[in-house]
């Protein structure tokens, strides 16, 4: 029955709420179990995959870690990887991937919101088709141009060159759906205060940086916080465009549990890298929830 | 006009710039690629020889005769149609538990089943590498053993003796858990939009919750649905990236784990490196993909929903 359903308050309550509660709690277990046993296993000696497991805790994991002692099982015969170059590698990627987003999109879904043009909504259809795009597809061909570019860079600026390279493809991935979200922002901008800078004398630019620009804060930090989070957890363009001694986080990870690594691999140490792999995506999670939530379904409607 | 024109086309230069050079060029290339001989990526010698269609003969042959090759098929039919499923009805499911049930929780649960899709690859096949570890201490074998089920530890993705179907069950499990939360979060913003004395005068009039579920929740969302499963679709027949870890770690077993997209980059990134016939069938992607992206323009009736700019001087 629905009594005492009142302004604000859940629409299921008593028997029936709690029900349902439970049951979410069920479906969720496999995603609870696998992110605590990540977390776990960085601070155990071993790994930590069910709640009947023993096991010592220890912050070794995180020094051989550091340390870039990965393989602990290995012995002697090798010598430590620089952790702290793959961490820089995966920011400076997700960084660059970030700002390239923001210089592509800000303008231009400025000019969808405000001026009518030659195919603007051909334009913004072609851009929910490209964001939809088969990837793959595209990757064979964006390759094609890097191996063809890649000809005329002097061998000392090549390591600059796959790291530029591999920001912009990646960014592009990400455009379409930026300039969406941001479009949204900028419709709900009341016109006339552009239109006052405007009358006084001041340039298109002028009104969208003065004007504007201080209103859709919101937006430009959504978009920033997407693309930033899709620079880090890049696994693919990293993987294909870098060359194998410059390692990010994901591909450090992917390199010991990749065919033929396995002999050395230690497991633990491999969850450490994981769990300060997935720190700053959580912060941005909770910093940002409704923010993030809405984003999502405002960039996903269009 | 002409003034008007090129303020647009300096507000809209970087975008096109890079959706030039990083869609339609590689696209193109993509497509010209499909009819040279390019192996080893010697783009050099071989981008400007041709043969013809022998790509897309040799393509024909492969899903004729190819026993791998019929495993890559099955298996991308199997994935898409099973991880569709799962994903709009799990994503449906999902919105009316969040949306009937009191708001911090349904919050909580919303962020926790978002979080999947916002984790990075890696870590996210981390986690599914440690459930699905073929030794005593995986996740899946130490509970069965505990349990048990089982008498020692099984090798769950790759065992022949379970496969094709543990393997396909473990992609569908793995991609749908990432999946469900698009249509969690556009079935919900749907639901949040009804105003709620409509549903607060059906409670009063005596109306049951799985009432209200089947007589105003989901036919309020039945265009969501449709717009829902053929993006979905179109996803999934492209997607490739967490199939590509989950073979790559041998989670799964190399055939059954593997679609068409998936073969598609493998062929032209890692195993034979043959850039002419992966081409080849990267376009049949694209056409398949092009025209369910048409059709769900069609769907959403798109056209209407681009309100013409405001304040164009």
């Amino acid at each position: 029955m629905g009594e005492g359903i009142g302004e604000g308050g859940p629409l299921v309550r008593g028997t029936m709420g709690i029900v349902i509660i439970l049951a979410l709690l069920l479906a969720s277990l496999p995603i609870i179990m696998t992110y605590s046993t990540l977390v776990m296993t960085s601070f155990a000696n071993t790994i930590v995959s069910s709640p009947w497991v023993k096991f010592r805790f220890t912050l070794e994991n995180w020094r051989l870690f550091l340390e870039g002692k990965l393989a602990p099982t290995a012995g002697i015969v090798y010598t430590p990887e620089d952790i702290l170059r793959f961490i820089l590698n995966t920011g400076i990627v997700a960084g660059g991937v970030t700002l390239v987003v923001l210089a592509a999109s800000v303008t231009s879904a400025y000019a969808f919101s405000r001026m009518n043009f030659f195919m603007r909504s051909g334009m913004m259809k072609l851009l929910i088709l490209l964001h939809a795009f088969p990837g793959v597809a595209l990757i064979v061909g964006v390759y094609a141009i890097y191996v063809f570019l890649n000809n005329y860079i002097p061998r000392d600026y090549s390591i600059y060159y796959s790291f530029i390279f591999v920001i912009i493809a990646r960014a592009s991935l990400e455009i379409p759906m930026a300039i969406w979200i941001l479009k949204g922002f900028f419709d709900r901008v009341p016109w006339e205060l552009e239109w006052a800078t405007i009358v006084d004398g001041g340039s298109r630019l002028t009104a969208l940086r003065t004007a504007v620009l201080p209103l859709v804060k919101p937006g430009i930090a959504a978009v920033a916080i997407f693309a930033f989070l899709a620079g880090w957890e890049d696994l693919i363009y990293v993987l294909v465009f870098l060359p194998p001694q410059e390692k990010t986080l994901a591909t450090y990870i992917e390199s010991q549990l990749g065919s033929g690594s396995l002999e050395t691999t230690y497991l633990p140490v491999v969850a450490a890298a994981g769990t300060l792999y997935l720190i700053p995506t959580i912060i941005f999670f909770v910093v940002t929830q409704r923010l993030l939530l809405e984003t999502m379904s405002g960039g996903l409607k269009g | 006009m002409a003034r008007r024109g090129r303020q647009a086309l300096f507000f809209l230069l970087p975008m096109l710039i890079l959706v030039v050079a990083f869609y339609i060029l590689p696209l193109v290339l993509t497509a010209w690629i499909s009819f040279t001989p390019l192996t080893n990526w010697r783009v050099r010698d071989q981008l400007v020889d041709f043969v013809g269609l022998e790509n897309y003969v040799n393509l024909y042959y492969l899903a004729r005769y190819d026993p791998d090759f019929h495993k890559v098929l099955q298996t991308t039919l199997v994935f898409v149609v099973l991880t569709l499923f799962i994903n709009v009805v799990g994503g449906l499911v999902l919105a009316i538990l969040t949306y009937l049930i009191d708001e911090r929780i349904s919050l909580g649960y919303r962020l926790l089943w978002l979080l999947p899709r916002m984790t990075p690859l890696a870590v996210f096949g981390l986690l599914w590498y440690y459930f699905f570890y073929g030794g005593p201490q995986g996740t899946l074998n130490s509970f069965f053993l505990k349990m048990g089920i089982i008498d020692e530890p099984m090798r769950w993705g790759t065992d022949p003796a379970m496969l094709p179907y543990s393997a396909w069950a473990i992609i569908v499990f793995v991609n749908g858990l990432v999946g469900v939360s698009y249509g969690m979060i556009i079935f919900y913003s749907a639901f949040k939009n009804i105003p709620r004395e409509l549903i607060i005068a059906a409670r009063v009039d005596g109306a049951k919750t799985w009432e209200v579920i089947r007589h105003i929740l989901v036919p309020i969302v039945r265009w969501h649905i449709v717009f829902v499963t053929v993006w979905q679709l179109l996803s999934l027949i492209t997607s490739y990236t967490h199939l590509f870890v989950l073979v790559q770690w041998s989670v799964v077993d190399k055939w059954y784990g593997t679609t068409l997209a998936l073969y598609v980059f493998n062929t032209a990134f890692f195993d034979v490196k043959n850039q002419g016939f992966a081409a080849a069938a990267a376009v049949i992607l694209v056409i398949i993909g092009s025209i369910l992206g048409l059709l769900t323009l069609r769907i959403m009736r798109f056209s209407q929903m681009i309100s013409p700019p405001r304040g164009d001087i």
